[in-house]
């Protein structure tokens, strides 16, 4: 007879229940006795669920390429302007592969986005494009890191407060994930999301609040609580965090109980206490997720196809899981284009657009796309100006503002969110040197200065979730440095 | 035998015993091959209690240690505690402790040391002063309403735990079990260093087999025996000038290939640009070629057999710094001509890694610059060169630590002005196709073995402005300077500016030893690499001897506990192959070292890092820790099981062989454990050649116990599985995955 889950945790059980550590890490699902008693546990997994998921953009992705004028206006940025700036070096995309999208907060002018996000060859589904008029996806232009509020005056000035480091990779991702910019950061804003709302929304939850598909994050790190990570769905929820070996003999037996035992020995060093506790955590969620339900719609086979799918099956076991409150990080590569951009994007954005569109469509199917929300981040947008000349070889460099995406039943989709440059529009001046740009002279490459804060975003998202007021100023230290803490753009 | 409760006893067994030595102790030379332990620090305590030892100021001799009263010290006011049974060398200050503390609520607080001074008349008893500031603010401050319990660390070894008041005097804090008062009369002459016998040709030196995990792919009885016979730096001096890569283990020799995929070779079922995961599912012709198999394999055979173990496995530290990927860079080839770079200047000097690298064709791909140009130039390997492989974002002092300003913000060490002026510098850069000057060039496919070559008419020759430090060496480049001149000029520019010793040395450590050393060890081999003693800068080989014999590094034992450091996955997996007589899937012969798949599944595919910031980041925090702890960057609730499962194939089953890839497999070989199992019923012979094998003889009790518990469940009719079971306990427990 094979093992069950619930009989490894209780042999286990010695070792789960007297874990104590040096950080003193309280365990999920542990501390159902300390939890505020809330509307939400009494129906967990049910209408209130509400689950948050990231789609990271990672190496920075072209912004400038991704959401296109594609009008002709003489008082704002025109195609015209974009191809002046990118087609002499090849990497300007025509105006008749863009995929129109008309917005609101821009007078109703068209805007285009990258060809791949919409259909594609050998695609699963249409793409992302579609879920524009159909008011499920919303764009929030020039979103980057910021300390407050910042006119490129101000950014000309030495004592104005600005991210640390602008224009490196690492720490434009550590501040666009901790929710601050300014300070370096150990936690993220999903952690302390979790940190926040654990305990009141999930009481009895079997799994941690937030889940990494894409390995060790500082997004998803809290104070209080460690995030899951685990494989995509090339593994089966069954397997993912499921030790090899261990059967009903006495040998096997005896085996299990020595390597649960061992956990909890000799904890003096922090790093054995570290890796310690992080296999604690697996082997207590393993005896949760022993039995999945696939998913209906077709995902692609691709890294973020894979993951997001992991990701679906997770929402569809949410009442299993007893879990009223999930995040979820997941993260796609290669954005980094300094050259072959052209390829290289149109690649990654359809590989993104496709995923996403089966993940909504998925949700649909599951009747929870009012309940789960998507959303785009990145490290950086890139220059305007192009690295390189020649269709193989044309990329483009590090710089700030990016254009993020957010996909979602409670997204109110179809327009433009976010704080206005002096144009009047949430959408950069495309001028070199401009009023938009960070750099000045002649040597100018467009690098825009964001006017919203990935604080103001993510804080957008983190309201429709459940963070109270009382606990912004915790997720998100630098929020209040910016006028609108809510850029409207969930329901 | 390494509790330090037990060695507190030993010490005042001693102090009764001790009559002699009334000489001050004098700041003696650390010698690793005549006793590699450091003594553990102690902290006196008030007589009677546990409490620690404490004033506001220390004011010399007008301060009277027998005098002091208990009181409460205020948050981030200063406090002086006393510690004695140190065994200090010259220069050797504040830098070199640490303080921790730890709250009621468990959590932990590291606090800055201000500075340690001899008590005068008592010089065997030192005055540190200690700020009562959180020194990394992961937890907010903590609350000041009672006693915490504080140690401090030194060389990779703990104090005690006494107790301080923060803020008040009392609360709930428990002293650790079997915590015992050290008064200062308990202290009245200088102590006697304890004598230990694992001196490095003692047969059971923990110190030797500790050695091998830093300097290796893993210990084996060879090695052991070779340096319990030569000693420490006998030995490292024949691994500086051992043949690399060692006789048996060449490396692979594929030629320079089409970068458009022959017919011939790809194979309908292999469309090119997808990732090879796994790469052995591809056609020969394609793997060999177009994949980084050949050369993983190479990889680990050298790790597994190699006698040149310690330039290939600086080498490695070297790879997972100057980053290049298999992602990117297409042909087996081309990543071979850049690991020649990282082996050959492994013992170099640092200056002439930073030139080949530069104009290595496969860093050219990787981070752009072989296409930047005057008129399109790519800012991606100026920043990088910066940022990743040479100076970091921040001014370091020269221990390792940032320097910041006025208000305590990290001083920047460039700014994005810094970065255009040396992307124009790197510009004009190409493949070496020049016939008659690039000897490697092949008709075949493009140069990837020859350094880039200038064309000046691609070069910026604007004037540049580069990075600006006192005393700089060339910060203005005048316009129109030939292309090849300034490349050296703006390389010397870096190579001389502070950081790059401090940088270099704490990454090296961070990979050979511990994750976050002390600053003081970074700033001793800081040192050696700004001057190796003959005036020369760079000498790797230097840096590599400080950091191996640097008394933080050796000893039997370590017991600070925030010494150590991960094993990432293939030090995890050769660690544990090595251990075991690696060999073939039938046992027959040599092991063909198709392992990277197992090494992937825990997130390391070596020569496939996912980006320029390699597996993992130097800077790593343990999530939910104040801990830096670069490997844990990818130690996931995921891999902690894949690791575990890891370790489940190797040590019940194998690598089968599965021809053409796999043409050997790869298995491990029990046969002396399972003789040890059937000599010994009692299951204790078979754990002590485990402890050595696998835990330098630095196994905890508890350990052994539940191991050989779990051993002694095996029937004693099957000894084989009974050595099984405990490999598999020791090599799964956190106890192992961590190098102590």
């Amino acid at each position: 007879m094979k093992q069950s889950r619930r009989d490894f945790l209780k042999k286990s059980g010695c070792a789960l229940g007297m874990v104590t550590l040096a950080t003193q890490f309280e365990h999920f699902g542990m501390m159902s006795a300390l939890a505020q008693k809330t509307i939400d546990a009494e129906n967990l997994g049910g209408d209130n669920y509400k689950a948050l998921v990231v789609v990271f953009l990672a190496g920075g992705n072209d912004g400038n390429n991704t959401v296109i004028p594609n009008h002709s206006s003489t008082t704002l940025s025109n195609y015209a302007t974009y191809s002046a700036a990118r087609s002499a070096q090849g990497l300007a995309l025509p105006q008749a592969s863009l995929l129109p999208i008309t917005v609101p907060r821009m007078g109703g002018l068209d805007y285009g986005l990258h060809p791949a996000l919409g259909t594609v060859a050998n695609g699963v589904n249409n793409g992302i494009h579609e879920l524009w008029a159909q008011q499920k996806m919303a764009i929030v232009p020039n979103c980057g890191t910021l300390v407050r509020p910042t006119t490129k005056t101000q950014y000309q000035t030495a004592s104005h407060p600005k991210p640390y480091q602008l224009y490196s990779h690492s720490d434009q991702v550590e501040q666009a994930q901790a929710g601050r910019s300014g300070t370096p950061s150990i936690t993220g804003w999903g952690g302390k999301l979790a940190d926040k709302l654990h305990l009141g929304s999930n009481p009895t939850g079997l799994l941690p609040m937030v889940t990494s598909i894409s390995g060790a994050q500082l997004f998803t790190t809290g104070q209080n609580f460690l995030p899951l990570a685990i494989n995509d769905s090339n593994t089966s929820l069954s397997n993912v965090l499921n030790p090899q070996g261990f059967g009903t003999s006495a040998t096997q037996v005896a085996r299990l109980n020595a390597f649960n035992q061992l956990r909890t020995q000799d904890l003096s060093s922090n790093y054995v206490a570290a890796a310690s506790h992080v296999t604690d955590l697996a082997i207590q969620a393993n005896s949760a997720l022993a039995t999945f339900q696939e998913v209906t719609v077709t995902f692609p086979n691709t890294s973020i196809g894979r993951q997001l799918k992991q990701v679906a099956r997770l929402v569809k076991k949410r009442l299993d899981l007893n879990v009223n409150r999930q995040v979820f990080y997941c993260q796609i590569g290669g954005f980094d284009t300094h050259n072959g951009q052209l390829n290289t994007q149109a690649t990654q954005l359809s590989q993104f657009s496709q995923a996403a569109r089966a993940f909504y469509d998925e949700m649909v199917a599951q009747g929870v796309q009012n309940n789960v929300t998507l959303f785009t981040m990145s490290d950086f947008g890139r220059t305007f100006n192009p690295a390189g000349t020649g269709t193989g070889v044309v990329g483009s460099d590090h710089a700030w503002g990016n254009h993020l995406f957010v996909i979602g039943g409670s997204v109110l989709g179809g327009d433009f969110y976010g704080v206005n440059t002096s144009n009047g529009t949430p959408f950069p001046t495309l001028t070199f040197g401009g009023i938009d740009d960070a750099d000045s002279g002649t040597s100018a490459r467009g690098r825009w200065i964001p006017t919203t804060a990935v604080d103001q975003y993510a804080a957008t998202l983190a309201n429709w979730f459940g963070l109270q007021a009382a606990d912004v100023p915790y997720v998100f230290p630098n929020l209040a440095n910016f006028p609108t803490s809510n850029l409207g753009f969930m329901s | 035998m390494n509790s330090n409760k037990s060695r507190l006893f030993v010490y005042f067994l001693s102090v009764g015993l001790m009559m002699m030595s009334l000489v001050f102790p004098v700041l003696a030379d650390y010698d690793p091959e005549i006793d590699p332990n450091s003594p553990e620090p102690i902290l006196l305590s008030e007589d009677g209690t546990t409490r620690a030892l404490a004033v506001e100021r220390f004011s010399g001799k007008r301060t009277s240690l027998e005098k002091i009263e208990s009181r409460a010290f205020a948050p981030e006011s200063s406090v002086v505690v006393f510690v004695t049974n140190l065994d200090l060398m010259k220069d050797e200050g504040a830098d070199a402790f640490r303080a921790y503390i730890e709250t009621k609520e468990g959590r932990q607080y590291r606090f800055p040391v201000l500075n340690i001074q001899p008590v005068p008349g008592r010089e065997w008893i030192y005055a540190m002063t200690i700020l009562l500031k959180d020194e990394v603010g992961f937890w907010e401050p903590p609350t000041a309403d009672g006693d915490v319990l504080l140690r401090i660390s030194w060389r990779g070894m703990t104090s005690n735990r006494v107790r301080l008041g923060y803020g008040a005097i009392g609360g709930n804090v428990r002293d650790d079990a079997g915590a015992v008062p050290t008064p200062v009369k308990q202290f009245s002459k200088p102590p006697v260093k304890e004598q230990v016998d694992n001196y490095v040709g003692y047969r059971w030196s923990g110190d030797r087999l500790r050695l091998l995990e830093q300097a290796t792919f893993g210990p084996n009885p060879a090695l052991d025996a070779r340096i319990r016979r030569i000693g420490l730096k006998v030995w490292l001096n024949e691994q500086f000038n051992a043949p690399y890569p060692s006789a048996n283990y060449p490396y692979p020799n594929f030629p320079l290939v089409s970068t458009t995929v022959p017919n011939t070779c790809n194979g309908s079922e292999n469309p090119t640009g997808t990732p090879p995961d796994p790469p052995d599912t591809y056609p020969l012709c394609f793997r060999d070629h177009y994949t980084m198999y050949p050369l993983q394999n190479w990889f680990f055979k050298e790790a597994f057999y190699g006698d040149s173990q310690l330039r290939h496995r600086v080498a490695w530290a070297l790879n997972q710094m100057w980053v290049t990927s298999g992602l990117d860079i297409q042909q087996s080839r081309y990543m071979t001509e850049y690991h020649k770079i990282l082996s050959n200047n492994a013992f170099g000097n640092f200056r002439t890694l930073m030139k080949e690298m530069t104009l290595n064709p496969a860093m050219g791909e990787y981070l752009d610059m072989r296409r930047s140009t005057r008129n399109s130039p790519n800012e991606n390997y100026p920043r990088e060169i910066l940022q990743l492989f040479t100076i970091g974002l921040y001014m370091l002092n020269q221990n390792g630590t940032v320097q910041t300003d006025a208000n305590n913000n990290p001083i920047p060490s460039y700014d994005q002005t810094t970065v255009n002026n040396f992307t124009k510098v790197f510009t004009g850069w190409s493949l070496c196709e020049t016939t008659g000057t690039c000897p490697n060039r092949s008709l075949d496919g493009p140069n990837y073995i020859d350094p880039m070559l200038l064309n000046q008419a691609n070069h910026d020759v604007t004037a540049k402005t580069l990075l600006s430090y006192p005393n700089a060496v060339n910060t203005n480049i005048p316009a129109n300077t030939n292309g090849n001149t300034e490349l050296d000029l703006a390389l010397d520019n870096i190579f001389y500016h502070p950081n790059v010793g401090p940088f270099v040395s704490r990454y090296m450590i961070q990979h050979l030893v511990t994750s976050d050393p002390t600053p003081a060890y970074v700033g001793r081999v800081a040192a050696v690499f700004n001057n190796n003693g003959s005036g020369v800068r760079g000498d790797m080989k230097a840096v590599v001897k400080a950091i191996l014999l640097d008394p933080e590094a050796r000893g039997n034992v370590k017991t600070d506990p925030n010494f150590g450091k991960l094993r990432e996955p293939v030090l995890l997996l050769t660690n544990l192959f090595r251990a075991f007589n690696v060999r073939s899937a039938d046992g027959t012969q040599q092991s063909d070292g198709v392992v990277a798949q197992l090494s992937n599944n825990m997130l390391q595919n070596p020569f496939y890092p996912p980006t320029v910031f390699n597996f993992y980041a130097p800077g790593f925090v343990v999530p939910g820790t104040t801990l830096n702890g670069p490997e844990f960057g990818i130690m996931t609730t995921g891999t902690s099981i894949t690791r575990a499962n890891f370790v489940n194939t190797m040590v019940f089953s194998r690598v089968n062989v599965s021809v053409p890839t796999i043409p050997n497999g790869t298995s491990l070989d029990f046969s002396e454990l399972q003789a040890l199992a059937t000599a010994d019923p009692t299951g204790n012979q078979l754990m002590d050649a485990l402890n050595q094998k696998m835990m330098h003889n630095a196994m905890p009790s508890a350990m052994r116990e539940t191991i050989r518990t779990a051993v002694l469940a095996v029937p004693s009719t099957t000894p084989l599985v009974r050595a099984q079971q405990a490999v598999y306990l020791v090599a799964t427990s956190s106890q192992y995955q961590v190098q102590r």
